[in-house]
Formats: C-alpha cells, structure tokens, sequence
C-alpha cells in the first residue's frame, strides 16, 4: 500500500516550533534594535559603516550561535546516527577556513569570484579529506578512525602554525571581502546567511536521517555487522556521512572565517573538535535539535560569565581564566552522569510517563 | 608468513631509506652517530608512552587517550622534586643531583601510577559496556588533566636548571661529544623492553594479561578476576608513562605542549605497529623516533622546517596503505 507522502512544504509547516523559531530569529536583529534604540544595520560613517550598538553586537554572538550549531549538527551526523566518532573535526572546519582565506590573499582575482570559488574548493577540500580519511580507516576497527582523525587533525595545526605561506602562528586577516559578506559593513547580511546555513543543514540532516540511507546509517550505528550480513555495503554509507558531515563542518569553517576576518591556526585548534563533542554530547547524541540546544546553551554561557568572578573564600577568580577548566569537568560528568544529554533524557522521560487519552 | 615477510620488508626499507637520507645529510661518521642516538632516545621515550596505550588497548579495548598527560605530568613532578628548595628543602636533604634525581623518577612514577589507579577505579569503571564513551571520557580527561596542569604550573615552559653528573658527561667517538645520558636513556629504555617482555612472555600475570588481549571473556570464565588485571595494567600504563616525561624531562624540561605532542605520536606508533602488539609497539617507536630526528636533521634550514612535525604522520599513512592493520597487526 503507497503511503501519501506529505510534500517538503506542509511537513515544514507542520512544525510549528520552528516557524515560530524562525520568525524570532529573523525578526531578532530589529527587535534588539528596537529595545535598546540602536540600529541593526550599525552607525553610518560617510559611505562606510561602523558596527557599533548592542543590536549589532548581538547578531555577532547568534551568528557564532549558528556556526557552532551547524558545526555541532554535523558532528552529530558522524556521531550520533552513524555510530562513528571523530576527534579531529576541527580538521574540516580549519581546513575550508585556510583553503578560503588562501584563495582571497593570493589570487589576483575580483574578490566576489575568489570569494566563490574558494568556499567551493573549501567544501570540495572537505569532500576529499573526508574521503581520504575514510577509506584509510574505515576497513578497521572503529577506533581507527577516531585517532586517526585526531592526529591528522593536530599535525595539521602543528604544520600551518609553522608553514610560511600560511605565515604561520600569527595567521593572517583577510582585508577585502565581497561588499554583501562583509561584517564590519554589512553584518545584518552575515547573520542572515548564517541563519539560513544553519536552518537548511537542520533540515537536511533530518532529511538525511529519515530516508532509506539514514536508516541504513543508524542500522550501521546500532551493529555494523549485522548491518553488513544484511547486505549493506556498510564502508560506502559510513563513507558517505563523514564526507556529508566534512562538508558541513567545512560550511561552518568558512562562516567563522567571513565572521572574524581572521584565518590563523587556531581555527584548527582542538577547542573547534572538543566544542561540537560536548555540545553533542549535552544537547543529547543522535536527537535531531539537541547539538542545537547544547551550542547555543553552552555559547551563551560563555558570552555571559566572560565577565563574571567568583569568590572562593578571599580568591577572586574570574570565569573566563577557568572556562576551559569547566568545560573539561562538566565533560566528564556528562559522560559519566548524563549520557543521553538534554533531549534524550526529555525523551526518554516522555516516553516513560503514562498517556493521558 | 607471506604477510609476515611483507611487514619485515617494509620496515627494513623504511629503515634503510632512514638511514640513507641520515647518511646523505651528515659530514662525518659522529655526524651520523649523533643522528642515531638522538633518534634512538626519542623512540624510547615514544616506547614508554606508547607500551602502555598498547597493552591496554589490545587487553581492555580503551584507548586511553590521557597518556600524554602522564607523561607531562611525570615531567612536571620530576622537574619540582629535582628542584625543590622551598617548602620541602629536598636539596638541602638530598644534596646528592644524581641520587636526587633518582628520588624524583620514583617520586613521577609514583604519582602517575596512583592516578592511573584513580582514573580507571573512579571513572573508567563504570563504562565498561559503553566503549564509545570510554574513549570520550579520556579525552575529556586529559583535557582536565591539561588546564589543571596550566592552573599549578602556569603555561611558562620550565626548563632543566640544575646540572648533575649523569647529565653533563659526555663521551667522545668518532671526533664528536656524545651524551651520555642519550646513551643513558635509551640502555634503559631497551632494558624496559626485554623486561615487559619478560613480564608478557615469562609470568603468571604475564599469561593472563596476553590471554586476555585474545579472549577476555574466556579468562574470566576460567575464574581469573580480570577486572583486576585491568586495574593492574591501566595503572601500570601510566607509570610507564609518568616514567618516560620524568626521565626526558632533563632534556625536553617541562611544558603545556609535551602531552599532546608525545600522544599524537605515541598514536602514530601504535596504529604504525598493529594496535595491541607489543612487538609492533617497541619496533614502530623505534622506527619514527628515529624518522622524526631524521626528519628534523633534514629541515634545519630549509624552507620547510615544518617537516618533523608531520613526519609520524607520514610515515603512519605510508605503512597503512601497505599494511592497513600495522605491521603486526590482526587484520581487524
């Protein structure tokens, strides 16, 4: 019997929630603007822009919001449904960062075209790494993978933090981006596209996860063997999710670049593979909007207690000079107390609970 | 056998091109020499980080990923009880550097070994039927292990002040000086091979510990506690571990990066070797400890002084494709 299927529109009409989400998100920039009287477009200077008032400043701390969501999704993808971990996924999201920042510093194209072509070649980079590392590895035990992407991921930032042409530790800032990308000029255009980024990776990993593929991923998830005797080519579909989940994170890299203007190591440092872990992890592993939760959660976090102390008996500490310290604990508590995260518990809760009809 | 001869092969080639390229680069036969023995003491550190990733990988399935900390810690804690003249005035108490020095590798062992105990009785325990989680959870820890390290001992690199006899002798072949605490290093380094060896091939414990890397369930049903056993290793493991930073850290001194430099490559060489093998584990770390300090010979002054830094890599990527489980390895 066929069942109807509902077409893409009225599915997405269908969740309320994000609708309304969406409108928020959207509206967020004039709303801010509004309450504190300021501009979300910044303050006119002559014909150039100054990103100055707290709606601006503000969309900086939601885009940053959507990069490391998107950058938590994909891990998620990796981790939660297709049962594989990666400790090296700072490796797609540093890499599409260099391979764009390279490709605006040193060819002497129009900076829209150079823009264009080097986020393609920035994803397109992702694909082949992803690749790479997978069919290395992915014959071998699970583990394999994991601390290959690890070391392959630090020497990486070991090698650029020392390689001449990416002049080396001090990395180098990108000056002239494309007028309409630009978020020292024309940031309400940034947070729209990094809303939008954010939006469509949701919908297409939930996409991915509900079809045939996603099925045969969790199948691989929950035992690969017997995945394997069923049929499935268990390598090609494993091989497909960390090439999908590279290229998201690669999106997410090329983000972080336009947003800071900066291309150095550190993009490829360990926090950018820790942070998606723990915000998995918190969130809830293999939930559709837990990584979500967990990167906005945990940024926002930071955003507040950057600026806050606390006082144990006459030391005065404050956060920031901790964050890292504290982000460790409550990984390890994560991990011992709370695996299922936020959402799973929810869930798992939900479904104990007796239904009321 | 076929496989077998195809691992030897490889080794032999990749340590005869090592060699080549050490050869081409250095003036004279002490040239060389130093090139060697560099190399070799690199490998046994490598050696006392990677054994115990290795054993206990191949015997618990957990890849503890909090190694390099031990090592850094070993470090740390040699480098304060060698110069401790606050507090504790140990070099008032000791004023002998070198019996001192003894004082603080036991002190480094000590201290590593007990708080592998801890990690694996109060945390690891209880994720024995989440594997996955394992390896999240030493992840996490050595980045706790990290930021406690930089909140006692800020991230300022200390480096080896104080001198000792051991230290600072040096012996003379070929026309150039030679260290004698490389020489040093890698005798004991050797001697800790044959005596881990000794310990799988020749004892009890020995049996057990291999028996378990073939078939824990089995062990245990023979009534042995191999909860024990892990215990036992785990803590070992990073003995070891703390013993490698507490003995290197009279050259390397002590500093933030350490860990996570030896772990990368202690991992190089244990996927290098075939993870769980022991024999693979002692050959691999010689084989890229001796390739990095090639390596870093090569690049002095060229443009490309990266090169040492990716050279575990390299070379890991280079055995993979000839032999994807390492060169000991079982195929999965």
């Amino acid at each position: 019997m066929a069942i109807p299927q509902a077409s893409f529109i009225s599915r997405l009409l269908r969740d309320k929630w994000f609708i309304f989400l969406l409108i928020a998100l959207v509206a967020f920039p004039f709303v801010v603007g509004l309450l504190t009287d300021s501009s979300p477009f910044g303050v006119a200077r002559g014909d150039r822009m100054i990103m100055r008032g707290e709606s601006v400043r503000w969309q900086a701390v939601l885009i940053e919001v959507y990069i490391l969501a998107i950058l938590a999704m994909s891990y998620n993808l990796l981790f939660g449904f297709t049962g594989v971990i990666s400790f090296g996924h700072a490796l797609f999201f540093g890499t599409a960062g260099y391979v764009l920042g390279l490709m605006l510093e040193y060819t002497p194209l129009d900076t829209t075209l150079a823009f264009g072509l080097g986020a393609v070649a920035a994803i397109a980079v992702c694909a082949l790494l992803g690749l790479v590392i997978g069919l290395v590895t992915l014959r071998l035990k699970g583990v394999y993978f994991t601390i290959f992407t690890l070391a392959v991921a630090e020497m990486f930032f070991i090698f650029l933090g020392r390689w001449q042409l990416t002049r080396a530790e001090d990395g180098f800032a990108i000056t002239d981006l494309p007028m309409w990308i630009d978020p020292s000029q024309n940031r309400i255009s940034v947070y729209y596209i990094a809303l939008a980024a954010a939006f469509l990776t949701f919908f297409f990993i939930r996409r991915l996860v509900n079809s045939p593929t996603g099925a045969v991923l969790k199948a691989i998830r929950e035992n690969e063997d017997r995945a394997q005797s069923m049929g499935y080519n268990t390598i090609n579909y494993k091989l497909l999710s960390i090439v999908v989940a590279g290229m998201l994170a690669g999106v997410a890299g090329l983000l972080q670049v336009v947003l800071n203007k900066k291309v150095g190591p550190e993009i490829l440092g360990i926090a950018y593979t820790v942070d998606p872990l723990l915000m998995t992890i918190i969130g809830g592993i293999g939930t559709f909007i837990g990584p979500v939760i967990g990167a906005s959660g945990l940024h926002l976090l930071d955003v507040f207690l950057r600026d806050a102390t606390v006082r144990i008996g006459g030391l005065v500490i404050d956060i920031a000079s901790i964050w890292a310290l504290l982000l460790g604990v409550i990984f390890i508590l994560v991990v011992i107390v709370f695996p299922l995260g936020i959402i799973g518990t929810w869930q798992r809760w939900r479904m104990k609970r007796p239904k009321r009809e | 056998m076929v496989r077998r001869r195809a691992s030897l092969l490889a080794i032999i080639g990749i340590m005869v091109f090592l060699i080549g390229v050490a050869l081409l680069n250095s003036n004279s036969a002490g040239d060389f020499g130093i090139t060697m023995l560099s190399g070799l003491f690199q490998g046994m550190l490598l050696f006392l980080v990677a054994s115990g990733l290795s054993i206990v990988f191949g015997l618990m399935d957990v890849l503890n990923l909090a190694q390099g900390s031990y090592f850094m810690l070993g470090a740390y804690v040699a480098y304060d009880v060698q110069h401790a003249g606050g507090v504790v005035d140990l070099i008032s108490v000791i004023p002998d550097p070198n019996l001192r020095f003894v004082v603080a590798v036991v002190a480094a062992v000590a201290v590593g070994s007990l708080l592998g105990y801890v990690l694996e009785r109060g945390l690891l325990r209880s994720l024995y039927s989440r594997p996955i989680f394992q390896l999240v959870l030493t992840f996490g820890v050595s980045l706790v292990a990290l930021e406690l390290i930089k909140v006692i001992w800020t991230t300022t690199p200390y480096s080896w002040t104080e001198l000792f006899g051991v230290r600072e002798s040096f012996f003379e072949l070929f026309g150039q000086r030679f260290s004698t605490y490389r020489l040093f290093v890698v005798g004991m380094g050797i001697a800790l091979i044959v005596a881990i060896a000794l310990l799988l091939q020749r004892t009890r414990i020995g049996i057990i510990i291999r028996a378990g890397v073939e078939d824990r369930e089995m062990v245990q049903a023979l009534g042995i506690n191999v909860r024990a056993v892990f215990t036992l290793v785990f803590t070992l493991g990073c003995g070891v571990a703390a013993l490698g930073g507490s003995i290197a850290a009279p050259f390397l001194g002590a500093s933030t990066t350490l860990g996570n430099v030896f772990l990368l490559q202690a991992i190089a060489v244990v996927v290098l070797g075939g993870m769980g093998s022991y024999a693979g584990t002692a050959v691999g770390s010689l084989l890229v400890g001796i390739a990095i300090t090639v390596a870093q010979d090569t690049a002095i002054g060229t443009a490309f002084t990266a090169l040492p830094s990716i050279t575990p890599m390299l070379l890991l990527v280079l055995v993979l494709l000839i032999r994807p489980s390492g060169l000991f390895g079982n195929s999965r």
